[in-house]
């Protein structure tokens, strides 16, 4: 029983930061009208590459980092804590995919490839509203042989512009639903960058005609639920680091800034607005660092962590991005502020494959099933 | 970082289990001889027990249907410091009264003329020969209706900022001069609260706890209820209903099928599960061997509230029959030996739990000064002499 992190993750997570703090640079981004384009996606991939974090949860056996979940969370924490824009995440969720379940064939021919950061990866789950949850009846796939044709459309598949194969979910004929591996690049498939308000984030809709893929080995009842947790549990990972990072800027800035003789901290108002802010983050940490040991011990309450870290850091994030706009005052809505960058990543977080009470009805279904 | 609770195996926890299954009906005083009143304290009070430890012991008790004499105020808050700072002979008069429950202790420190500037208290402690005469009127004080000994704090030097000159006294609440007067609160149960009124009382000198002037250090001390935070999820203080149970009775009185009353237990559900993460968090900090801090202020600024929504969400689904007096909510939960199990009772008592030991607001005042670095409230009267302070306010 040790509730606290180890020095080797301290470590990490403090290597992490100063690599970042060096190499991550927003201010493209902070000129009025910017979109996902000024957001430096390839340069920041390339040095991101080059830390060997594409391989962080690979294993070892395709030429992968084979760390953990906590591992993960301390690395995954401090790119949301600078908004670092790459196609980290769609391709770390894809590698997820693959590597529970794709064929011993599928995951030589393409792990080492995304640990070494040459190729990368999106996943493909939720239709045009938005649902993940049941699935999908937008895109089928059909046996032609050895491979399988896609038809229809996926919407909200984070990094889609910039991977070089898709993992896409999709019904087959009789209804099962199943993951397909999907080179993006092929007459069809067909990516179309939404206009994204969380311009630090790439997001597309995917349209297939008759695309060419193959079909990942696991059943969807073995994948999804495995996938599903480990997403929700990398979405909170970064809420929770944006949440921590947003209140310091905020307290610093309440330091800082002079209002009627004093600093604007020393009101009540703003003071007790940053210890209910300390609060969220309090509880957000815990949250996803629990759910970062569940999952990495393949605990029994894993989903149940995952979905309560999702909910909890979905609101916690949303509330503590709005108030720190309005501490820091008119110039909190400017576009050249970093504040609206956080709050929109709050915001698409929150949405983005179940929103914070689609994860609580999620969280009391587990506790009555168990307690039944 | 290991979230796994020490397991049925752990061999600490088989010895601790014997133990109890061979005293399975111990007297007050044989707990606290065998160590497990206050089981984090040195030998022969305690075992020197780690986090780790007073764990597996709260959790056997719990098994075996045991608890620790209800003496919160001595096992909570006040009887260590007589460990630092006692005298040999006061160790000897009161901690095994105090630890097997024989003597009740309650805290004289609250008074009537500000309950959150508690340093600004006017009781006095008055130097007569070997004895001190004390002379004043406390007020929210927790058991004294029931109390032995009272722990309380005076001042001792008017001519000090408010802070200095105070002291600490262990008083025996049967000295003539003291009177108490019990304050019914909404709740319309026993009363938790007392008056407490100090005409003239005598102590004999050899009362004071540590030095002159030193009463605010001690006081403050005794307020961080440290060990009640560690691992008590129950809405009242750590006792009581938790947000399980609360599921739990939502569940078989069917409200969960309300969309409404569903989303709100889950996400009460939520924040009890996470509240019971930063708890174990604070039990690793303690075996990692980080003093504690300013953190037992942010977990009540958090527990509270949140023991709050538990059992106002809990009243709120009896709908209008939980207005009748003492209404079960969920008929199949059996109320425990704890007064604040009594779902309904915990309900109109929890208006309390962000008023006592810190108010909500002086606590986020605490976490934003001392966590987050925020300047501290501006006090006039902190470093005037306590007696001018009072001339300018008067």
């Amino acid at each position: 029983m040790n509730f606290a992190l180890s020095e080797d993750h301290l470590m990490l997570r403090q290597s992490a930061r100063t690599f970042l703090e060096k190499e991550i640079s927003l201010a493209r981004v902070l000129v009025p009208g910017a979109t996902v384009a000024d957001a430096d996606y390839e340069a920041n991939w390339s040095k991101i590459a080059a830390m060997g974090w594409p391989g962080l949860v690979i294993d070892e056996a395709y030429d992968g980092l084979g760390l953990s979940c906590i591992d993960l969370a301390m690395i995954l924490g401090e790119m949301a804590r600078t908004l670092a824009p790459s196609p980290f995440l769609g391709t770390l969720f894809g590698a997820w995919a693959v590597q529970k379940g794709g064929s011993e064939a599928q995951k030589k021919a393409l792990l080492p490839a995304v640990a070494a950061g040459s190729t990368k990866l999106a996943l493909a789950v939720a239709d045009a509203s938005g649902a993940v949850d049941p699935p999908s009846h937008e895109a089928t796939a059909r046996k032609r042989g050895q491979s399988w044709g896609l038809t229809g459309a996926k919407s909200f598949v984070i990094d889609a512009a910039a991977a070089d194969w898709l993992v896409v979910a999709a019904q087959e004929e009789g209804g099962n639903r199943a993951f397909f591996l999907l080179e993006a690049n092929q007459p069809g498939v067909q990516v179309d960058l939404l206009p994204w308000r969380d311009v630090t984030r790439q997001v597309a809709d995917v349209r297939l005609k008759d695309a060419v893929g193959e079909r990942l080995a696991a059943d969807d009842a073995t994948l999804w639920p495995w996938l599903r947790d480990r997403v929700l549990f990398a979405l909170a990972t970064e809420s929770a680091a944006g949440t921590q990072r947003v209140m310091e800027m905020t307290v610093d800035y309440a330091k800082e800034r002079m209002a009627f003789g004093r600093p604007i901290g020393s009101y009540q108002a703003i003071k007790h607005s940053l210890a209910d802010m300390l609060g969220q983050v309090e509880c957000s940490n815990a949250a996803t660092l629990y759910a970062a040991w569940a999952l990495s011990e393949n605990h029994a309450r894993g989903s149940l962590a995952a979905a309560m870290a999702k909910a909890y850091t979905s609101d916690a994030y949303m509330a503590v991005s709005q108030r720190s706009i309005q501490i820091f005052g008119a110039i909190g809505f400017t576009w050249e502020m970093v504040n609206h960058l956080y709050f929109k990543r709050a915001r698409a977080n929150a949405e983005l494959f179940g929103s914070a009470r689609a994860q609580r009805a999620r969280v009391i279904d587990m506790v009555e099933r168990k307690a039944a | 970082m290991d979230f796994e609770l020490p397991g049925e195996d752990h061999p600490k926890r088989q010895e601790i289990r014997a133990w109890f299954e061979a005293n399975p009906h111990p007297s007050g005083l044989a707990l606290a001889q065998a160590g497990f009143a206050v089981p984090h304290w040195p030998r022969p009070w305690g075992l020197e027990a780690d986090a780790e430890l007073q764990l597996i012991i709260d959790q056997e008790m719990k098994r075996a249907g045991v608890h620790v004499p209800r003496n919160p105020v001595a096992i909570n808050n006040c009887a260590q410091s007589l460990l630092t700072h006692g005298t040999e002979a006061q160790r000897q008069h009161f901690l095994w009264p105090a630890l097997s429950g024989e003597h009740t202790w309650c805290m004289l420190f609250s008074e009537p003329s500000g309950g959150s500037d508690l340093g600004n208290l006017r009781t006095v402690a008055r130097l007569d020969g070997d004895h001190y005469v004390i002379k004043g009127h406390k007020i929210w004080t927790s058991l004294a209706h029931k109390a032995k000994v009272g722990v309380l704090v005076a001042r001792t030097d008017p001519d000090q900022p408010k802070h200095k000159g105070l002291s600490e006294f262990l008083v025996d609440m049967d000295t003539p001069g003291i009177r108490v007067r019990p304050i019914i609160d909404m709740s319309a149960h026993e009363n938790e609260y007392n008056e407490v009124f100090l005409e003239d009382v005598r102590i004999p000198a050899d009362r004071l706890l540590g030095k002159e002037g030193e009463g605010w250090a001690l006081c403050t001390t005794q307020l961080q209820t440290e060990r009640v935070a560690l691992s008590r999820p129950g809405a009242i203080w750590g006792h009581g209903p938790s947000a399980r149970e609360l599921v739990e009775g939502l569940a078989e009185i069917r409200a969960l099928a309300d969309g409404a009353i569903r989303d709100e237990a889950a996400q009460i559900f939520v924040e009890g599960e996470i509240l019971r993460l930063l708890a174990c968090r604070a039990l690793s900090d303690r075996m990692n061997a980080k003093a504690p801090g300013p953190e037992g202020a942010i977990h009540k600024m958090l527990a509270a509230p949140h023991g709050q929504r538990v059992v106002d969400l809990a009243k709120r689904s009896q709908g209008a029959r939980g207005m009748i007096a003492g209404e079960k909510p969920f008929p199949s939960q059996l109320a425990g030996d704890d007064p604040y199990d009594d779902w309904d009772y915990a309900f109109w008592f929890s208006q309390a739990v962000t008023l006592g030991v810190g108010t909500q607001e002086v606590l986020k005042n605490v976490v934003a000064e001392r966590m987050l670095g925020l300047p501290r409230e501006l006090d006039p009267t902190a470093r005037l002499p306590w007696a001018e302070a009072r001339r300018k306010q008067a």
